[in-house]
């Protein structure tokens, strides 16, 4: 396995090698960018949206609703057992159940929909340099086509250029 | 940020994981011990018998319970900070998150235990889970205990994770800078984290939702454990108000708590660059509007009642306030509301000295607020023949204590083998989103250093 | 007059049985505050008597106590008894907040304490206003020859339960049992809990309230019949009768 790769300092020289990349044919699966942080002022990919998880999470809460009416309800009525002058299926209560399962469920599902979406727990990184933990910005191609188009397209000012591997 | 400057963070936040001083080992040792005494004291008591605290008829409940509130009213620290700031986008917050979710997830633990120390048949508390059990009975979900189990369960797995996730890139990063054992262990925790834009994007819409769903989810486990009390016949337990003051009781010791964490970390691990007074002071003016809350709210019920006149809980007011509990409820009086007032008021005073100074009287006091709530009233329910006195024995009083060593044991660790100052979360403070206003983007400077 | 708030269950025809509801009826009147009927209690509900150490702080267990007050200065002092017992209320406020179920309400109106359900955690005695629950703070010791005073039918409670009164519901399963054995309905006052039994003054009545015709039906139904804490809403069923006489 080899890789070319170049470390930019700021955002804007790696989304210009990205476009670089882009332009001369690379596809967007075939380009690794690797961050320390989280790049928030710039959107390398345009589509990279991740509003799915909502809808995820919400449906695990209305699983947990659904679970946990089911929890309260059945086991009353499993063993009726009077207390207090109370129903036997006593809604208030079972209110506050159905409200912490609620949120426990939605909370299991969003942290599931991330670790499945971000592949974690997931094989050590092909690409990797640790110098992305010191502010850098890896832009990168494994087992490039055309080395030395790739090359061009990373050369923005303020690159450096590695290779790795073979 | 520049190359020297994150490298400058990295180096500083990651000191304390790579170089270990004899005091380290000192400290752990110490705090250690008197955990060990505390969980030797609790076996002694499963062995000997309940009967060897201070526990009659008709106080049941006292030390333990005192201590399971506050532990719990803890907890609230790092929902309040992490959860509310990130949703409103104060950069201020960055610095200063972990911190205050280490508090959540650890006091959470301790006061979760103490649910189980003051049982009469600790062996059998998994009774409260529901489970499909061959006694084919379900808990009784009615119970506010059975409710309590609930909330504590949803609240410490949602802490859990929230503390837990955002450390994986931060593993990715002591993974980088370490070798041999400590180079694999981090290896396995991070989880193969790589820093793709999808995993950050990933991660911090997690977080997002997570900061909004923890939030309703901490209001409601300290009122579910205020419901412990209010939905009892007990004279000044049956209060309606028992919810929002046990909340705003709760974020009020959490946020102390937090400041002594805090004050304790920026000197002990040299972290004068990244906690800052502006810190301080922002915290120091949340605990006095917390302060004046906590006020409002013992007012509130205090002049309800001297009104209503009504004799079990006139019986109650007085015995706590002129009565044999009228020193503790004073000291209280003073420690959470005359001194934070006074120092907290005064800019001149709000200094990170005077910002731990009050939080002290507000751990002292709010922990014999719970005290308070729970001892006087089983003392004096309505019928006087059966009035009671309780007075602590050394097994509750060594189990109280050694909670605390406890929790500086578990924080001191806790400090040792994970940053305890998010460094992505700093690095991040440079990268804000176009979405934020430029007045924000200034606050992001808080998170900055000074290199 | 004491409300009746659990169903009556017919089954149809004349020889089904009533559901009981089970009352008590104390008339301060009669009261001389002897304590036989606390002595009773212990006896027949192998209760511990816990030492004078432990009950000094405040840990004795009766199930039934003697309560005594005393009115107006001396030489016109009046001495005043109230036997206190668990009331066995219909809105008990200790039942809903047992997590175990240990504490429930039965069908004949009998407010039931399982032993083997109570996990200690106390919720019910803090619950209860009438502080009629007692904790087990230690093994109860019978160092022989005093366990032969056991009574069997009554199991003996160990370390980490609470307990109270049950109005001794071994003696009324026994009566029910010997009952339908001999094909017959209940008496009135063939149940005698133990304390109704050594009340030396028949200040204590027990029986079925759902019968209209029972002794302590009619007491229940006495002008001067009040009920203790009665405006909490427990709902209790056990009836004072108000001292008529000074002194």
């Amino acid at each position: 396995m080899s890789a070319l790769y170049a470390l930019y300092a700021d955002g804007d020289s790696a989304q210009r090698a990205i476009n670089a990349l882009q332009a001369g044919g690379v596809s967007r699966d075939a380009i690794t960018v690797l961050s320390g942080e989280p790049i928030e002022d710039q959107e390398f990919f345009e589509t990279d949206k991740s509003t799915w998880m909502w809808y995820f999470a919400s449906a695990g809460g209305l699983v947990g609703l659904i679970f946990a009416t089911w929890l309260t309800r059945m086991t009353e009525l499993a063993w009726p057992i009077k207390t207090g002058n109370m129903p036997i299926v006593s809604w208030w209560p079972n209110l506050i159940i159905m409200f912490e399962m609620t949120m426990l469920f939605g909370i299991l599902a969003a942290v599931l929909t991330l670790l499945v979406t971000a592949r974690l727990p997931g094989p050590r990184p092909v690409l990797y340099d640790p110098e992305i933990m010191d502010g850098k910005i890896l832009v990168g191609v494994v087992n490039p086509a055309n080395a030395a188009a790739v090359e061009r397209a990373l050369s923005q000012p303020g690159a450096e250029i590695r290779r790795s591997g073979n | 940020m520049s190359e020297a400057s994150a490298r400058k963070l990295s180096d500083d936040l990651l000191r304390p994981l790579l170089q270990t001083s004899w005091r380290f080992y000192v400290l752990v040792a110490f705090l250690g011990a008197i955990v060990l005494m505390g969980l030797g004291t609790w076996a002694y008591q499963m062995y000997n018998g309940f009967g060897i605290t201070g526990i009659n008829h008709p106080i049941f409940w006292a030390f333990y319970i005192t201590n399971f509130v506050f532990w719990i009213g803890i907890s609230h620290a790092g929902t309040l900070i992490s959860a509310i700031l990130r949703l409103v986008n104060a950069g201020w917050r960055r610095p200063v998150t972990r911190c205050a979710e280490v508090i959540t997830a650890f006091a959470l633990m301790i006061g979760a235990l103490f649910p189980i120390i003051h049982l009469g048949r600790p062996w059998l508390f998994f009774w409260l889970m529901p489970y499909p059990s061959s006694r084919q009975i379900w808990p009784n979900f009615r119970s506010p205990l059975v409710w309590d189990f609930f909330a504590i369960t949803t609240y410490l797995t949602g802490s859990v994770l929230f503390l837990v996730l955002p450390m994986i890139p931060d593993f990715a990063l002591v993974r980088d800078r370490t070798t041999g054992l400590r180079h694999r262990i981090y290896g396995v925790l991070a989880l193969g984290w790589q820093g793709t834009p999808k995993q950050w994007h990933r991660l911090e819409s997690a977080m997002q939702i997570m900061a909004i769903a923890i939030i309703p989810v901490a209001v409601s486990v300290h009122t579910i454990v205020s419901f412990d009390f209010s939905m009892a016949p007990v004279p000044m337990w049956h209060s309606t108000m028992f919810g929002p003051y046990f909340v705003a009781g709760a974020i009020f010791s959490g946020i102390a708590g937090l400041i002594i964490a805090m004050a304790a970390l920026r000197k002990f691990l040299h972290l004068e660059a990244y906690l800052h007074p502006v810190h301080f002071q922002n915290l120091g003016k949340l605990l006095l509007l917390m302060s004046l809350l906590w006020a409002y709210f013992v007012f509130a019920e205090r002049l309800t009642i001297w009104y209503g006149n009504e004799p079990s809980e006139i019986a109650v007011m007085y015995v706590t306030q002129k009565g044999s509990f009228a020193p503790l409820y004073w000291t209280m009086v003073v420690c959470n509301f005359v001194i934070p007032f006074t120092i907290l008021s005064l800019r001149k005073l709000r200094t990170i000295p005077g910002c731990v100074i009050a939080s002290f009287g507000v751990l002292i006091g709010m922990w014999l607020e719970r005290f308070l709530i729970v001892v006087p009233s089983l003392g004096h329910k309505y019928l006087p023949y059966s009035w009671g006195v309780y007075r602590p024995r050394p097994v509750e009083i060594i189990i109280t204590i050694s909670t605390f060593a406890a929790m500086t044991l578990l924080y001191v660790l806790f400090s040792k083998f994970v940053p305890i100052i998010s460094i992505w979360e700093m690095k991040a403070g440079d990268h804000p989103s176009p979405a934020l206003s430029a007045a924000a983007s200034h606050e992001h400077a808080l998170g900055e250093t000074h290199a | 007059m004491s409300p009746v708030s659990s169903v009556v269950a017919s089954f149809g025809g004349r020889e089904s049985l009533m559901a009981h509801k089970w009352g008590l009826a104390v008339d301060l009147d009669r009261c001389t505050g002897c304590g036989a009927c606390v002595t009773a209690c212990h006896a027949e509900n192998n209760i511990p008597t816990v030492g004078p150490e432990q009950a000094g702080r405040g840990r004795a267990m009766h199930w039934l106590r003697v309560e005594r007050y005393w009115e107006g200065d001396f030489p016109d002092v009046q001495l005043k008894f109230r036997p206190v017992m668990c009331q066995q209320c219909d809105a008990a406020p200790c039942e809903p907040v047992c997590p175990t179920y240990a504490s429930h309400h039965t069908d004949e109106g009998l407010n039931a304490q399982v032993y083997n359900r109570c996990i200690g955690t106390r919720y019910c005695a803090n619950a209860c206003p009438y502080n009629v629950r007692f904790f087990d703070f230690f093994n109860p010791q019978w160092p022989k020859p005093l366990h032969l005073q056991l009574n069997p039918d009554v199991s003996v409670r160990g370390i980490g339960v609470m307990e109270k009164c049950t109005f001794c519901v071994q003696r009324i399963q026994a009566a029910q049992i010997d009952a339908k054995a001999g094909k017959r309905e209940l008496a009135d006052g063939e149940v005698k809990p133990a304390c109704v039994q050594g009340c030396s003054a028949r200040a204590l009545v027990f029986g079925d309230l759902n019968d209209p015709e029972s002794e302590v039906a009619r007491l229940a139904r006495l002008p001067r019949g009040e009920r203790l804490l009665e405006d909490l809403g427990t709902l209790p069923n056990v009836t004072y009768l108000s001292r008529q006489t000074e002194g």
